[in-house]
């Protein structure tokens, strides 16, 4: 196999389960030194340590919420001391909440905005203050389906999702003059995440319409997320790639 | 062994991935609170901390009760044997006689695992003992899972998936003593069986004029009154250990089960009189044992079944009812202002709150995406939704949504009512404020 991240310095947030988790242990196997955030779950911290560490290095792992600007700031400090800077950031962390617009309150449209796009700001931010000076860098936003294609899906995570193509283009075009990278994957409906609180008959209609017929596997969206960060995939900046099993 | 620490964090996934995926989904949806990972002064507490007054009424003494656990610690502590293989279990014949004392006018009891087996159990011995065909229940009712109980409910999701049902098994329109009474003319029924008070049906209480039927005309035609007391003995209706003994004639078979055990350990129990049994299955050593369960004797649940039986004191039950008149009042009183609010009905601490479906599309299932669910009402899911998010676990009946019913713990504080009932009303101005 390519080792597409040999000595890369990746930041992943919300790294230990479901998606976040497979590309941590998939950025390891490529070579990469990982840096893995989350928010509560100690537990499941503790598997994703192991498990990214049997795949290549053992990982840094930090607590706490991507919407607290005082924990981004010194968490990418901590990396950057630990790893002498850091060339990758993978904005993963992300909640869902499935509320029709009738029940969804001010403060839930007010959280899942703090994580899903604040979040993505305050870290972005955060590395590309190193990023610039050093004049490399890639970052990946993971995006969803639900921002595009025609699902119901709740409206305050697929506002989240459509702000992070716009927030990925601009940024692009910002960072672009520095060689930093910035683009979005959105991945479809997969065997881990938010499918497991999609409702049966709404999976069933989804996979009637998929050309594949079936879920992503958490290890093909990682595979696909380690080559777009990677050096392999130089040119490609400000875009959106959609994987969806050709939904 | 695993260590419940792992068990308490991945057994969650597991159920969903391993159990049932719908239940597990539909927990998620209506946002019920699922990580609940301790107990501590008979409430629950989430993974977060949180706390969460189950409301379902198998906790009727708290989660993990300190006297019931410790009972069942002696137990096990001890060197009794736990099965017996003559089946001449010591512990059940204790229980028994304690059970029917405590009851009184019974003087026969079986046990099982569930109220679904009490019922089974039930239906078996009316067929033995009269030699008749029908079997007859009430519309509205629910008696549990198995083919009997199932076969004895009317339409709906907990009964039609499974036709064909057992033979002769037939339904009396609920408080219709007109049908009651055409219905066992024939003289061709074994058992009628009925809930003093459905649950699932809408916390409906049977009308006085229909019990006195009941009483009546079972006994003129020679059919076994049945009374499913699984959701309301043991002193949740706080009038008494049974909530049929004020009845005119004390039915002739009695089923207990829900906090029997005390919340930790599953057993039901069928009361009744030893003639009755008798005549029914005395024939032969063969017939006395023609209806038998492996485990449902077990030591552990008879220990913590004896262990309950100690906590259901008269002072207790006499809580439940005094409690039980100032919930119901305070709920009738204080969501009287609300125009979602049609009624508080039930007894003790077997509650439901009666509600109007709101009109507008918005709140309707169609627009949540559930278009199969269309004629339902989505009052009570909704309100439950709201009181999760306040620490009250509350339960919409499983036949009619527009109510959600409530069953506490008995010695939950008094002022944890009030504040429940004070949330009830602010939840439903909320909703109200939404249509």
């Amino acid at each position: 196999m390519t080792r597409l991240l040999e000595g890369k310095r990746c930041i992943v947030t919300g790294g230990t389960r479901g998606l976040g988790l497979a590309m941590c242990v998939a950025f390891a196997r490529h070579g990469a030194r990982v840096a893995l955030t989350y928010h509560k779950d100690d537990a499941s911290a503790e598997d994703a340590k192991r498990a990214v560490a049997a795949a290549g290095h053992e990982p840094l792992v930090f607590k706490g919420s991507v919407a607290d600007g005082a924990h981004v700031k010194s968490t990418v400090a901590a990396v950057v001391s630990a790893f002498g800077g850091v060339d990758v950031l993978v904005n993963n962390a992300a909640i869902t909440q499935v509320l029709p617009i009738s029940l969804l309150e001010e403060s839930d449209w007010d959280e899942l905005m703090d994580v899903n796009v604040k979040g993505v700001y305050l870290y972005s931010r955060a590395v590309l203050r190193h990023m610039i000076r050093a004049k490399r860098g890639s970052i990946l936003n993971i995006g969803n389906f639900a921002s595009e294609r025609i699902i119901e899906s709740p409206i305050h995570y697929a506002a989240s999702k459509s702000a992070l193509r716009g927030l990925t283009e601009a940024l692009a075009r910002e960072v672009g003059r520095y060689a930093i990278r910035v683009n979005l994957l959105a991945p479809g409906l997969a065997e881990v995440g938010m499918a497991q609180g999609l409702p049966q008959h709404r999976q069933k209609e989804y996979l009637d319409k998929c050309p594949l017929g079936r879920l992503a596997r958490p290890e093909e969206i990682a595979e696909m997320a380690a080559f777009l960060v990677s050096d392999s995939n130089a040119f490609m900046t400000g875009s959106k790639v959609v994987l969806d099993g050709g939904l | 062994m695993d260590s419940y620490d792992d068990i308490l964090r991945r057994g969650f996934d597991e159920y969903r991935e391993f159990v049932n995926p719908l239940i597990a989904q539909r927990a998620a949806l209506a946002g019920e609170p699922i990580k609940l990972v301790r107990a501590e002064g008979g409430v629950l507490y989430d993974d977060e901390g949180h706390a969460v007054e189950d409301f379902h009424g198998t906790q009727a003494f708290g989660h993990r009760n300190p006297y019931i656990a410790d009972a069942i610690r002696r137990y096990l502590d001890s060197d009794a044997p736990s099965w017996y293989p003559a089946r001449v279990n010591p512990f059940a014949g204790r229980l028994a006689k304690r059970l029917c004392e405590r009851a009184g006018h019974y003087d026969n009891a079986f046990f099982a695992c569930t109220g679904s087996d009490a019922v089974e159990a039930a239906l078996k011995l009316a067929r033995a003992l009269t030699k008749r065909p029908r079997l007859l229940g009430l519309e509205g009712a629910y008696h549990g899972c198995t083919f009997g109980s199932v076969s004895l409910m009317t339409k709906g999701y907990l009964r039609d998936p499974f036709a064909p049902f057992v033979e002769g098994a037939e339904h009396v329109p609920f408080g219709d003593v007109d049908a009651l009474a055409k219905a066992l003319a024939p003289g061709d029924v074994a058992a009628i069986v009925v809930e003093p008070i459905q649950g699932e049906g809408g916390v409906r209480e049977l009308p006085a004029p229909f019990v006195e039927a009941l009483c009546e005309l079972t006994e003129k035609h020679g059919t076994l009154l049945v009374a499913d007391e699984v959701q309301t003995a043991l002193g949740r209706t706080g009038r008494g250990f049974l909530a049929t003994a004020s009845w005119p004639r004390r039915p002739d078979v009695v089923l207990l089960a829900k906090h029997l055990g005390g919340g930790i350990t599953p057993i039901s129990a069928m009361l009744t009189k030893r003639e009755t049994f008798l005549r029914a299955y005395g024939d032969h050593f063969a017939s006395g044992e023609s209806h038998n369960t492996t485990m449902g004797f077990n030591a552990l649940s008879c220990v913590a079944a004896l262990a309950a039986l100690d906590l259901l004191t008269d002072e207790r039950i006499e809580r439940v009812g005094r409690l039980g008149a100032k919930l119901k009042k305070g709920l009738s009183d204080t969501l009287a202002r609300s125009p979602l609010f049609r009624e508080a009905r039930g007894a003790g601490f077997m509650q439901g709150v009666a509600l109007n479906s709101p009109d507008h599309p918005w709140l309707s299932f169609a627009h949540f995406g559930f278009e199969d669910l269309g004629q339902k009402s989505t009052i009570s899911p909704l309100v439950c939704h709201r009181l999760y998010r306040r620490g009250f676990f509350c339960f919409t009946c499983g036949h009619d949504w527009s109510l959600f019913r409530l069953q506490p713990r008995f010695d939950i504080p008094e002022e944890k009512l009030d504040a429940f009932v004070v949330a009830v009303a602010e939840e439903l101005e909320y909703i109200e404020g939404l249509g």
